[in-house]
């Protein structure tokens, strides 16, 4: 082993005996910083990981929508199918309505699945928390659990829909009837948008409401376990006809994405601060070593030892310290991720209490989702942040003159 | 003299000092052989570590030569110098300068790691020495373990570990009780004479002087004869 990384081993880690403080506290320094960025890069990434598996649930894999309302004939289902990535598909038509219930009015999204394949894209029936998404027909519909809450409506109430249909009807002097439809389930899916202001009913109760005939909005498309939404989009978009068009689960919600990416990488980036701040405390304390240790820098010299390694020597205790302290920080931050949800009912016992902490923050357990290049990028920020912070003890060691380091008192 | 292995030609050393610069070395003549023992006194001041300092390639002379071995060594620039110091000679200091966080062996193993890296040989040759200078014992033990007279031993083995040509010891007693310091310098006389070993001792013990073969008093810049 070249002499510069033997001296660097046994200054921080040396035999028989106890780890130096300014050791201890430099890897602590460090591995919290890693610790602290792998915890919230993965809380971040669950967060987008829950978001994405909503979207899918919601929407399938991928997204056929047409520039305007399509016609859902067999022709164009034939092509759909004729992808080899399409697992299952259902058509939607979407839009808004005015729902009215005991003079309680609301303006909620409406979702027209049909209801014979909506299974085999959509698990909808994973998110029905009252009802049963079985008995949904044309003269119901399924309320979003804080829309039924607004509204005061339960399973098997009448609400009044009214559409902008009714209101074009209203123009020509007819007379405005509601639909009156009754409440066959309430669903929550997790996601404030949907959970507060939805509706799903059959796609012909929608196509009436709206007037659309057989027309519909699009298609939800599940594709084969495996197959990638990119290259199946792809796919679909050199059959499709003109006017229809094919966007994965990620470009329809392209502005969603881009926000909670900003918002991972605005966290990754202000964390990485801390890492920085740990390494200055490297420096500051490899000079203070330096300094202490000026007389054994001149001995080195006296003994042989070139400059540039005895500067290696200090910059090699940068990199260990970085090694030790990314490898207690990876220790940590995947325990502090074990126990997690442990830990967010302790701090919500202590201050807000589990109940109110769940209906403010939409979440009983913290989601994590831990990406391998998050990891990578973790280890090696740390790993050369530490080390480049040896660089100027380094350089100060190097620039000692043996003669006077041996002089010095 | 082909069994010279080191020798100054004309060493001067000047200092700056305010407005003035001060002369510390003024053209000193000096040479030592394989296996010789010299002993430089002095005054505090007299410029004793400065010719050390100046013999072992550590500083430049402002004027002379200096020849380690048959190379001319004040044609090396100081790179050069500290990457042939390491084989061609060894040091003790008053201050023994063990690195604290490693044991004795290791201490004394520390030379050669420097110079090429160690194996076997290595490894037998430093607990050799270390039994040699009476530690045998002792060489898993830190320097924080070690009494004075037990520290400056081992640095007597770190310096001889390369087999170099020259020791060049600064006042290694200075920091000692009399019979310890008696005992090292005894010592250091011995493993050198074994080991044909050139040996300049600075000292102001004129006790220890007298044990060498040749005694040199530092006065007013020049080399006399003690």
């Amino acid at each position: 082993m070249p002499w510069p990384i033997y001296l660097a081993l046994k200054q921080l880690f040396p035999s028989g005996r106890r780890l130096p403080f300014f050791t201890l506290i430099s890897v602590l320094g460090v591995g919290l910083g890693v610790a602290l960025m792998l915890v919230s890069t993965s809380v971040m990434g669950g967060f987008g990981h829950q978001v994405k598996t909503m979207i899918i649930d919601t929407q399938g894999e991928v997204q056929i929508r047409g520039r305007t309302a399509l016609k859902a004939t067999e022709a164009l289902e034939k092509i759909i199918a004729s992808v080899r990535e399409v697992a299952a598909f259902g058509p939607y038509a979407q839009g808004v309505v005015m729902l009215e219930f005991e003079h309680r009015p609301a303006f909620p999204g409406v979702q027209g699945f049909d209801i014979a394949r909506i299974k085999q894209v959509i698990p909808l029936e994973h998110y029905i928390t009252e009802g049963s998404l079985d008995d949904l027909d044309d003269d119901s519909v399924i309320l979003s659990s804080q829309l039924a809450y607004g509204l005061g409506a339960h399973v098997g109430d009448k609400v009044s829909v009214y559409s902008p249909l009714m209101l074009e009807r209203m123009k020509a002097n007819e007379v405005l009837l509601p639909r009156e439809v009754r409440v066959a389930g309430i669903f929550r899916i997790g996601h404030q948008q949907l959970d507060s202001s939805t509706v799903i009913c059959s796609l012909r109760l929608m196509q009436d409401l709206y007037g659309m005939d057989r027309l519909v909005h699009g298609y939800n498309v599940r594709l084969k376990p495996g197959a990638d939404p990119d290259h199946a989009a792809a796919a679909l978009n050199a059959v499709l006809p003109a006017g229809a068009g094919a966007l994965t689960w990620f470009e329809a919600n392209a502005d969603f994405q881009a926000v909670l990416s900003f918002e991972r990488n605005m966290i990754f980036f202000l964390l990485t601060f801390i890492i920085v701040v740990a390494a200055f405390s490297i420096t500051s304390s490899l000079l203070v070593t330096v300094v202490r240790k000026t007389r054994e820098v001149g001995l080195l010299g006296a003994m042989g030892g070139r400059a540039r390694d005895v500067a290696a020597c200090f910059c090699v205790q940068g990199l260990f310290i970085g090694l030790a302290g990314t490898a207690v920080g990876l220790v940590l931050g995947f325990a502090l991720l074990h126990y997690r949800n442990a830990l967010v009912a302790l701090i919500a016992k202590f201050t807000m209490g589990q109940e109110t902490f769940v209906k403010f923050y939409q979440f009983s357990s913290l989601p994590a989702h831990t990406e391998t290049k998050d990891v990578v990028m973790i280890i090696v920020f740390s790993v050369i942040a530490s080390t480049l912070a040896g660089l100027i003890p380094a350089w100060r060691a190097a620039k000692l003159k043996p003669v006077e380091a041996l002089r010095s008192e | 003299m082909s069994d010279v292995v080191l020798k100054a030609i004309a060493l001067s050393k000047t200092y700056p000092s305010g407005d003035k610069t001060l002369g510390v070395l003024a053209g000193v003549d000096f040479a030592v052989a394989a296996g010789e023992s010299v002993s430089i006194r002095g005054e505090s001041g007299s410029g004793k570590s400065t010719l050390l300092n100046l013999l072992a390639g550590l500083d430049r002379p402002d004027a002379g030569e200096l020849f380690w071995g048959g190379e001319a060594a004040h044609k090396l620039s100081l790179g050069e110098l500290t990457a042939r110091r390491g084989r061609f000679l060894g040091m003790v200091f008053q201050a023994y300068y063990l690195i604290p966080e490693i044991d004795a062996l290791a201490n004394v193993l520390m030379g050669a790691r420097m110079v090429g890296g160690v194996g076997p040989v290595e490894c037998d040759r430093s607990a050799a020495l270390l039994k040699r200078v009476g530690l045998a014992e002792r060489g898993h033990h830190l320097p924080a373990q070690l009494s004075g007279g037990e520290r400056q031993r081992v640095a007597v083995a770190r310096a001889l570990m390369n087999r170099p040509k020259v020791i060049l010891a600064d006042e290694p007693t200075g920091n000692l009780d009399e019979r310890t310091g008696d005992e090292v310098i005894a010592l250091l006389l011995e493993v050198c004479a074994e080991q044909q070993t050139a040996l300049v001792l600075v000292t102001h013990n004129v006790a220890h002087a007298k044990k060498t073969n040749r005694q040199l008093d530092l006065k007013n810049g020049q080399l006399g004869h003690g």
